[in-house]
């Protein structure tokens, strides 16, 4: 799954570690989102939407994992 | 606290363990360190409660369920291999199957309870390194190691 969080990030000037307090995760989870190695469940995936005040698909998009 | 205090606090804990194993040891007697051992795993489940950084969510539940669930993978096989191993020894005589049990001795050997209890230990200490690697393995698939771009 690839995501803009990294980019949305930068717009609001915004450390991982900001957002990572601000959604109640560590900042290991948002920088293994951030570089595609961990997929967030729904719920972060909405917060994070929220938080950026985005749909979900404006900042996440689907393609299917090579194996 | 922080999560640092948190790390040293837990380390002193298993600190004072050491030195009460070492007392039970010397007094020959295995109630301090059963009773020290639940105080200390009280101690460091309080103090987990009262860290204020995030020390914990989804992804880090994820990576403790996967390694938890592979460990018992792995474990549960040699752990059989062993008890199966144990049982045989136990049960080699001639047909029928049943053992002619001796007569039970007046008092059960003490070092019988000693190997016992190490082969018991040494099992743990399998299944702890087994987390870990297993921990780490998934941890690093995770993105734990990933170098910060910031």
């Amino acid at each position: 799954m690839k995501n803009k969080i990294k980019v949305y990030r930068a717009m609001h000037d915004l450390t991982q570690d900001q957002l990572a307090t601000k959604l109640n995760v560590t900042r290991q989870t948002i920088l293994a989102i951030e570089k595609g190695k961990y997929d967030p469940s729904l719920d972060l995936a909405f917060k994070i939407a929220r938080y950026f005040r985005v749909s979900i698909e404006e900042i996440f998009t689907y393609e299917v994992r090579k194996e | 606290m922080k999560r640092n205090t948190f790390f040293i606090f837990a380390g002193i804990v298993a600190l004072l363990e050491v030195g009460i194993l070492w007392i039970s040891i010397e007094m020959n007697n295995p109630l301090p360190i059963q009773v020290g051992f639940v105080i200390g795993i009280v101690l460091v489940y309080a103090a987990r409660r009262m860290v204020a950084d995030v020390i914990q969510d989804e992804r880090t539940v994820l990576i403790s369920q996967k390694s938890a669930l592979r460990t018992l993978e792995v474990f549960w096989v040699i752990f059989f291999l062993l008890s199966i191993g144990g049982v045989i020894y136990g049960f080699n005589r001639p047909f029928p199957v049943r053992p002619h049990l001796p007569a039970p001795p007046a008092e059960p050997p003490i070092g019988l309870f000693g190997i016992f209890g190490f082969i018991q230990l040494a099992l743990l200490c399998l299944m702890i390194f087994l987390y870990v690697g297993f921990r780490i393995y998934y941890a690093r698939q995770y993105g734990e190691f990933e170098k910060d771009e910031e």
